[in-house]
């Protein structure tokens, strides 16, 4: 058994949760912050600037999606670990990377912009549902990379 | 520090800015038949913070570090230096002329020109008190110490605002001190004060030259206004020649169309600032609006004397 090729998937899939939980937590923190703000002056505002505050938090979850899918396809869901060649690890590891980094930093630049768009909330909170769109754009890229990384997976035969 | 460590202080600005006066407000405390229903209506739309020390007591609570704020507050600090000054002087009492909110306690400057220790006071403060102090009981020129503590609250707030290298800050500052040093290069202009005085009295900033204003000042109030006309300020100079109290309202509010520029932002000390000068600009109207109710004074010269409303 190639344990390096396993090992390498199993890195690709930590990374895939660790990087893209790392981005949508710093995200979620960031809009939490100045969600509490808003609440702290007018806390009817709660339930528009939540909404706001869950934006940033998908790239986690596409993180963990990813990671579930290099699992399941490796076997060690199952209980029983796939023999792996180092060259598959290291494509396992590729493809756990898109996700893993657009989700870190879509994570954050998601966070600044709902956090931002908190302040339309704040401000005129009848214009809430254009700061979700607003903060939403950024959504699009962290869905492609999603999208490139399961495809890959999908693709890698074992 | 991160400018988004002040995300939730600016979120709490934001949502409270929706509680400042609108123009309509404004119209209506105006258009009010009598003086006891715009009394009326005043209470029922002014939000809370309804004083400066409510508004800086939410910013200190909100804000992570206050410390470029502290900056908003030094002409208060200053004006209770001179305050304390003359209350000292005179044998009245200074706790009638104090303001606040400010960055120093009445008892510290009261300690600091009792004992003449300077130590309790602000860095930006002891030299200027010490000095003002001593022309004060010297000299007995009370407007040359006033001048003189005038100057030295615009060069604290400037030197402060570029230690921080805060550029909204930096800006407030110079944008004040221009204003501040045309007022006086005016006031000498028409005083015929000599050279001496003015170095003393003018600060000079980024935005106005003080040997430029010195000079201008020293060739009489048309040489002034005529060389003042020839920089960014003209519309200022065309202020003057109205009123002074239309340049008053001017300089006011360019202060407020500077704190617009901080309207967009949804990170840093920024809009917290912003907040504030708003809020100091809503209180002010406010008053104007209740002393001119008070004197009779008709509509549309209420309307022309209010400043400019940041919503």
């Amino acid at each position: 058994m190639n344990s390096m090729g396993l090992a390498l998937a199993i890195i690709g899939a930590a990374c895939a949760a660790l990087f893209a939980g790392i981005g949508s937590a710093k995200g979620v923190g960031l809009v939490g912050e100045s969600a509490a703000g808003v609440v702290s002056v007018d806390p009817n505002k709660f339930s528009k600037v939540l909404i706001l505050q869950l934006l940033p938090g998908t790239q986690g979850l596409y993180g963990l999606l990813t990671s579930i899918l290099i699992l399941r396809k490796i076997g060690i869901l199952g209980g029983s670990a796939v023999d792996l060649t180092t060259a598959q690890g290291l494509m396992f590891l590729g493809a756990a990377l898109p996700i893993a980094i657009v989700g870190l930093f879509s994570g954050i630049a998601q966070g600044r912009a709902a956090a931002a768009a908190v302040g339309i909330t704040a401000k005129k909170p009848e214009h809430n549902g254009k700061g979700i769109i607003i903060a939403a754009m950024v959504e699009f890229y962290a869905i492609l990379a999603l999208l490139v990384s399961i495809l890959i997976i999908n693709n890698i035969s074992v | 520090m991160s400018a988004t460590e002040f995300a939730s202080a600016v979120a709490a600005v934001k949502a409270m800015e929706s509680g400042l006066l609108t123009h309509s407000d404004i119209e209506q405390l105006i258009g009010a038949s009598a003086l006891s229903e715009t009394r009326t209506l005043m209470e029922s739309k002014l939000s809370f913070p309804r004083t400066m020390e409510e508004v800086w007591e939410l910013l200190n609570g909100y804000a992570p570090d206050n410390e470029v704020l502290k900056i908003l507050l030094y002409r208060n600090d200053f004006h209770n230096l001179k305050a304390v000054l003359k209350a000292k002087l005179s044998g009245r009492e200074p706790a009638d002329y104090y303001i606040s909110p400010s960055n120093v306690s009445l008892h510290d400057i009261e300690q600091a020109l009792t004992s003449k220790e300077y130590d309790g006071l602000p860095a930006y403060m002891r030299e200027a008190a010490e000095e003002a102090y001593d022309i004060a009981t010297r000299t007995l020129d009370g407007q040359l110490s006033d001048s003189l503590i005038d100057q030295a609250a615009l060069a604290a707030m400037q030197r402060s605002a570029d230690e921080y290298g805060n550029a909204f800050m930096m800006r407030f500052a110079a944008l004040t001190t221009a204003c501040a040093d045309i007022k006086t290069a005016y006031r000498c202009s028409l005083m015929q004060k000599p050279r001496q005085f003015l170095e003393r009295a003018i600060c000079g900033s980024t935005e106005l030259d003080k040997e430029f204003l010195i000079r201008a000042a020293l060739s009489g109030t048309e040489g002034l206004l005529s060389q003042l006309e020839a920089t960014s300020y003209n519309e200022a100079v065309q202020m003057l020649r109205e009123s002074p109290a239309q340049f008053e309202k001017w300089c006011d509010d360019i202060i407020v169309e500077h704190a617009e520029s901080a309207r967009m932002q949804a990170f840093g000390v920024e809009p917290l600032a912003a907040y504030y000068i708003a809020k100091e600009a809503e209180l002010k109207n406010l008053r104007i609006l209740m002393i001119c109710r008070e004197c009779g004074t008709d509509r549309d010269t209420i309307t022309e004397r209010m400043r400019k409303l940041y919503v």
